[in-house]
């Protein structure tokens, strides 16, 4: 899961960033309203995090922007302006939800699960394919009750695949996704990760989860015999 | 209930038992005049006519004049026979010797008084009861003869077309005072609602103001009358209101958006600090991260409550006698290292005689807070000047603060002074500025009867000039 923050406030920005790659999130940041435009426009984010008080371009207008392109990746909006014109305000321009400055750490964290469960349409709780159980609040993986110890990456990795469980998922949505700004396409390191988690995931070659399709990317499937 | 209480309901009320007072006076008065005026006629009429009989009698005639002699009398007086006239002659018993013919076989009753009274030559008026529904209204006069009652005539008449005109008037006025209160009243209350209205109006926009809509404004459609005085000067009131409020919410919001930055930081860092075990030098960087944002805190509450003492007339200005020279000189000394460490160049001149009124640390905090600002926005290698001159011709001390900073633009020069009014908030946030630090300068100059003005350009830098009523 990617994640944009744009936060005019260095500090604020440099602590989100911090404690979201903590939750293996892939985490950008933006320093204000052109940059943050830029950003969207270039990246495939599955969530921004949006400051209203923004140097050069206001985040509402940003927010207006972006829904103008008719792109639809949630917004959660961050400012120290709490009445109710303005969170209505923030709301009807496209904002997908609304949380006021000082917060709470782990609010912020239990509202951007929200954002990409709603997104996913996916219920509340634990992701389940087949005996294979991630917890996305506590990050534990577990294979038929047996605890998986993962790296950040390759939970992230796992929780991609799992959320996007029995459709193909390419390279490019895995970089766009798993991986932040600073990844170098051209190199292998997503199949290296992926067969670093097969070994962990996939210990019985007879139960299979993880397939490779040839030339496209992988897919999160429980087959009953192991042919694709 | 609530009409019987409302100025429309008094205006009328009044109005109308005033209107009716005079209506009510107006026609007793009319219709006493006319009863009166109409009785006397009648009296003076019968009078004549018996005055008439009297002569008629006392001529060679003599008292046994026929009934038909009194028609032919009446006939050659007046030209016509009058009806509703009745005549009747009396001797002197009191005992009849002839009548009109329309009293047919009636007689006018005459009293032991009136007998009496014209034995003794008086003539009587009275009214009595004879016949039909109206009364008749009789002269008694005596015939005299060298002072001795001969004979009496009485000359009646109906009281039927006097009575009729009063019954008719009296009817009329029942009618028509009631009819014209009634006229009154709604006329009254509808003048009272159109006058009124204007004021019903400002109540309603007063009461959505209470509620806290200070867009409102009252129409006004007549702008020379009372209340579109009010109504004007009422809007006025309200754009006073509207204004200040606006000033309270907006420096609430920045204040409150100031406080929250450092505190958003400080909440985000502990927390993210402590959802797990980390390095020391981790820990340190946290802390000392949050060090700033609590001195950055506690300089704009400081600087807060300084402005909102100010604001309330709250902080004491102590008046001494100060050399501005000598102030700005310590302000200098403060600031080398400050400036040494970024590498600006800061020089001070002074001239002239420089003393001024006022309080000391107020002032002080004024210099230094000018020329640390301009510090801030000087980068290294630029230049402050900090110059104290006294001008006893126009008797004032100015305290110049010149850099070759960034310099203000046009559009942000006229709000520098603004609370909370940042031309650059990043730049503002990093070097640890409230943004309250001009609006404090402002303040300082306006207690001591100063005046504070900025020019600047961009990239060349600013001068800001405070100029303070020199003490001789």
């Amino acid at each position: 899961m990617r994640i944009l923050v744009v936060e005019d406030e260095k500090k604020v920005a440099s602590f989100l960033k911090k404690g979201l790659e903590e939750e293996y999130y892939a985490v950008d940041c933006a320093y204000d309203g052109e940059e943050a435009l830029f950003m969207v426009e270039t990246n495939d984010y599955d969530l921004v995090i949006l400051d209203i008080m923004l140097p050069k371009i206001d985040g509402l207008e940003v927010l207006e922007r972006v829904r103008d392109k008719g792109l639809t990746i949630p917004v959660l909006m961050l400012t120290a302006k709490d009445s109710v014109e303005d969170v209505v305000r923030g709301l009807d321009a496209g904002g997908d939800d609304y949380l006021t400055k000082p917060f709470a750490f782990a609010e912020l964290l239990a509202r951007v699960r929200a954002l990409f469960r709603r997104k996913e349409r996916e219920p509340a709780g634990e992701l389940r394919v087949a005996d294979l159980v991630l917890d996305p609040v506590a990050h534990k993986v577990s294979r038929g009750g047996e605890e998986i110890e993962l790296t950040a990456k390759e939970y992230a990795l796992l929780e991609y695949l799992m959320r996007h469980a029995n459709r193909v998922v390419t390279r490019t949505m895995i970089t766009e996704h798993v991986w932040d700004y600073h990844f170098d396409p051209m190199t292998n390191v997503i199949d290296v990760y992926v067969n670093h988690l097969r070994k962990k995931v996939d210990p019985n070659s007879s139960r299979r989860l993880i397939h490779t399709i040839r030339g496209v990317g992988y897919i999160l499937k429980e087959i009953g015999d192991d042919a694709v | 209930m609530m009409l019987f209480k409302t100025i429309k309901f008094k205006l009328t009320l009044w109005y109308v038992v005033i209107l009716g007072i005079i209506l009510s006076s107006f026609s007793f008065f009319l219709y006493f005049t006319l009863a009166d005026s109409l009785y006397t006629g009648v009296d003076n009429k019968i009078k004549t006519m018996a005055e008439i009989v009297v002569s008629s009698a006392r001529s060679p005639f003599g008292a046994g004049t026929s009934i038909t002699d009194l028609d032919q009398i009446m006939t050659e007086r007046f030209g016509i026979r009058p009806l509703g006239r009745f005549i009747q002659i009396l001797d002197e018993s009191g005992k009849v010797g002839g009548r009109s013919t329309n009293l047919r076989d009636m007689q006018i009753p005459i009293s032991v008084q009136t007998l009496t009274a014209a034995s003794k030559g008086k003539t009587t008026f009275e009214t009595v009861q004879v016949m039909g529904k109206y009364p008749l209204r009789v002269v008694t006069m005596p015939i005299t003869e060298n002072e001795r009652m001969v004979g009496i005539v009485q000359v009646g008449s109906s009281l039927e077309g006097v009575e009729e005109a009063l019954h008719e008037l009296l009817i009329i006025l029942l009618i028509a005072v009631p009819a014209a209160l009634l006229f009154a009243s709604a006329g009254g209350l509808f003048l009272a609602n159109k006058a009124l209205r204007p004021v019903d109006e400002i109540t309603q926009i007063a009461r959505r103001i209470g509620s806290g809509d200070l867009n409102q404004r009252i129409r006004i459609k007549r702008v020379n009358d009372e209340l579109g005085r009010l109504a004007s000067t009422f809007n006025e009131m309200i754009a006073k209101l509207e204004r200040s409020f606006r000033q309270v919410r907006r420096f609430t919001a920045d204040a409150s958006h100031e406080l929250k930055t450092p505190l958003t930081i400080l909440r985000g860092e502990v927390e993210v600090g402590l959802k797990k075990k980390r390095g020391m030098k981790e820990y340190q960087r946290i802390l000392a991260s949050n060090l700033e944002e609590i001195s950055r805190m506690s300089r704009i509450v400081d600087d807060l409550l300084t402005l909102s003492r100010a604001d309330m007339g709250e902080l004491t200005m102590v008046h001494e006698e100060i050399k501005l020279s000598s102030l700005a000189r310590e302000v200098w000394e403060d600031l080398q290292i400050l400036a040494q460490g970024k590498g600006v160049q800061l020089n001070f001149m002074d001239d002239g005689f420089t003393t001024v009124e006022g309080d000391p640390l107020f002032l002080r905090q004024l210099i230094l807070n000018l020329t640390e600002n301009g510090l801030k926005y000087t980068p290294s290698g630029g230049k402050v000047q900090l110059k104290v001159e006294g001008d006893r011709d126009q008797g004032v001390v100015r305290i110049f603060v010149s850099d070759t900073g960034v310099g203000i633009s046009q559009k942000d020069l006229k709000r520098v002074f603004d609370r909370f009014f940042r031309v650059d908030q990043a730049r503002s946030r990093e070097t640890g500025g409230t943004g309250l630090g001009l609006s404090i300068c402002q303040w300082i100059v306006h207690a001591h009867e100063g005046q504070i003005a900025v020019e600047s350009k961009v990239g060349k830098g600013s001068t800001f000039t405070v100029t303070l009523p020199l003490k001789d």
